[in-house]
């Protein structure tokens, strides 16, 4: 049932993404592109949306994988070129030079910034129900009152680095009831944060970032035996990695999911 | 004369219990000393977990570690006769470290925290085997240090090949911050794991002792003495290997200490290449036991890696060396 609806859905933004030739110059617009778009629409997304680290939906054979390099787009000549705020600005501008179609679209750090970039990708492609969908669960989200904080949480990430109060990922967790123990301590952007931080804080949950799979010097910190107690009283939480590169995807489910382990772990309590 | 040297080297070994002390009161979290100790290893109250399971095991890795490239430095100095020698001359740092970057460049999946250590000593035995077989039988110091240059430039362009096609951004820093050396997130398991090959490593070059003494006088003064055949030099270079090796496998490649530390120390030895090697353990202890306190108290957005301390105080010395030469004094 759910596959038939997704098709639907795919079906309807076939008919309503009014370019047919579609190149992305960007991680994060890539990943949109190839799970809100039809393939035969997208001409080119960016190498790194090959590797498995970062391939969040199936890469059809056609797709031609490019540098950031504006000669490689020349040649499939796109009608739409999606770039972010920071990355191959060179090529883009080159591109715009030439007179391509060269729509920027914002990054996010946030979740009022998270519902601009849909907007924006909104405006470039028509209507797309996968992403108006996303769109209204965003807006959804924004709408709800802030609740009181019944849990703690501390976010710590790669090479101890923890999330502070101008983070997309802090507002996750306050939206979902848990007090950021890093912005609560002033911290508003990122942070390194020592085991021993961890360990005097005391977080009700522990949220971990991505990664956990292969070994990594970077999560050593995660592996510490001192930690262990967390993951044995199951008062663990994983970010998905996409939720740093391309938190659209992922935003709404990583809400809900943390509002589920709230709900665990006040019965636990 | 010797007697009159024995106070400092007391006085080194005194140094380290009050820097063990320091670095246990030090870190970003303050927190009760007594009641930590008196809470016990098994307490979970978050002071006692702290200065067990995180600040001593981290401190006593320090002191290991620090003692292994010191030790492995004054061993290196001793049987090449090369103030410039240190352990990665032979490529045992970067035998381990090319060992280490490859598994953080296929991202191995993490089947056990012993992985990587394994390895990087098994790296560091290997790099020692090459520079062993290419010098040949009978080499003579001069000829090891050739092959331990071309070992060493070998795998070093090995690593610049591995960093050059590092998969990813990520990547690229993992073994960056590998070769940078760190004891940060380190525990007991670590401690443990590089144990028994430092001390093993300690043993070889015990029974190699009096063969440095020996080499002082030069190799066939040694050979004269019975100090003949490639039993001795694969003493040295075994110990030296295990000792190391280890060293490198729990805490990445950190500089500087097995090179600087006998200079500073062989005045209160009076030279004397055997005993040298303890000093240089207690004075590598204490050298990179005071830069970890310094790397915890650091405050910054990243960590401040302990490669980076230890190159600090490394590069001054090379400039006190060229003046000590423009003074005529010996090295």
């Amino acid at each position: 049932m759910k596959k038939i609806l997704l098709l639907t859905l795919l079906l309807l933004s076939i008919k309503a993404t009014a370019y047919n030739h579609i190149a992305s110059l960007n991680l994060c617009t890539d990943q949109l592109l190839l799970n809100w778009v039809a393939p035969e629409k997208i001409a080119s997304v960016t190498w790194l949306s090959a590797s498995d680290q970062y391939r969040k939906a199936p890469l059809p054979e056609h797709i031609h994988l490019n540098r950031g390099r504006a000669e490689e787009l020349l040649r499939l000549d796109p009608d739409l070129v999606l770039v972010g705020q920071y990355g191959a600005q060179r090529a883009a501008r080159r591109l715009r030079e030439l007179g391509f179609n060269v729509v920027d679209i914002p990054d996010a750090y946030s979740l009022e910034q998270l519902s601009q970039q849909l907007q924006a990708l909104e405006n470039v492609l028509g209507e797309n129900p996968p992403l108006e969908k996303q769109k209204a669960l965003l807006e959804k989200m924004l709408a709800q009152p802030q609740r009181p904080a019944a849990a703690s949480a501390l976010i710590l990430s790669a090479n101890n680095i923890t999330y502070g109060s101008g983070m997309l990922e802090h507002q996750l967790l306050e939206l979902a009831g848990f007090e950021n123990l890093a912005a609560a301590d002033g911290t508003e952007q990122l942070r390194r944060v020592s085991l021993e931080e961890v360990i005097a804080a005391q977080p009700d949950l522990l949220v971990l970032y991505g990664g956990e799979k292969d070994f990594a010097i970077a999560h050593l910190a995660e592996r510490h035996p001192v930690l262990r107690h967390y993951f044995d009283r199951d008062r663990v939480f994983t970010l998905p990695s996409e939720l740093s590169f391309c938190p659209a995807l992922v935003a709404a489910d990583v809400l809900q999911q943390l509002k589920e382990k709230r709900k665990s772990l006040a019965a636990k309590q | 004369m010797q007697q009159n040297n024995n106070p400092a080297l007391i006085l080194l070994a005194a140094l380290i219990p009050l820097a063990l002390l320091a670095a246990l009161v030090s870190g970003p979290v303050s927190i009760d000393l007594p009641a930590a100790l008196a809470g016990g290893w098994h307490s979970e109250a978050g002071d006692a977990v702290i200065l067990w399971q995180l600040r001593l095991p981290r401190a006593l890795l320090a002191i290991l570690v620090g003692g292994a490239l010191g030790m492995g430095g004054a061993a290196m100095q001793g049987m090449l006769r090369n103030p410039l020698a240190e352990p990665a001359l032979l490529g045992v740092s970067s035998g381990a470290a090319l060992a280490a970057i490859l598994l953080l460049y296929y991202g191995v999946a993490w089947q056990s925290g012993w992985l990587l250590p394994v390895l990087a000593i098994g790296g560091a035995f290997g790099a020692v085997a090459c520079v062993w077989l290419l010098a040949g039988r009978g080499a003579s110091a001069s000829r090891l240090v050739l092959a331990g240059v071309a070992i060493n430039a070998f795998l070093s362009a090995l690593m610049a090949l591995a960093l050059n096609y590092a998969p990813s951004m990520f990547a690229m820093q993992e073994i960056v911050f590998w070769l940078l050396g760190s004891l940060a997130n380190r525990g007991w398991d670590q401690l443990l794991l590089a144990l028994p090959f430092i001390l093993f490593g300690a043993v070889l070059l015990f029974c190699a002792r009096n063969y440095l003494r020996a080499l002082s006088l030069g190799e066939a003064s040694a050979a004269s003495l019975g100090f003949r055949g490639r039993r001795y030099p694969l003493l040295v270079l075994g110990g030296i290997a295990a000792a190391v090796g280890a060293a490198v496998a729990v805490a990445g490649t950190i500089g500087f200490v097995g090179l600087v530390v006998p200079h500073l120390v062989r005045p209160l030895v009076r030279q004397d290449p055997a005993r040298l090697l303890w000093a240089s353990a207690l004075a590598g202890a204490l050298l990179l036991l005071l830069a970890d306190i310094l790397v915890v108290n650091f405050v910054g957005a990243q960590e401040l890696r302990i490669g980076a301390v230890t190159a600090f105080i490394g590069a001054p010395f090379f400039f006190w060396l060229i003046v000590s030469v423009r003074r005529g004094q010996a090295l």
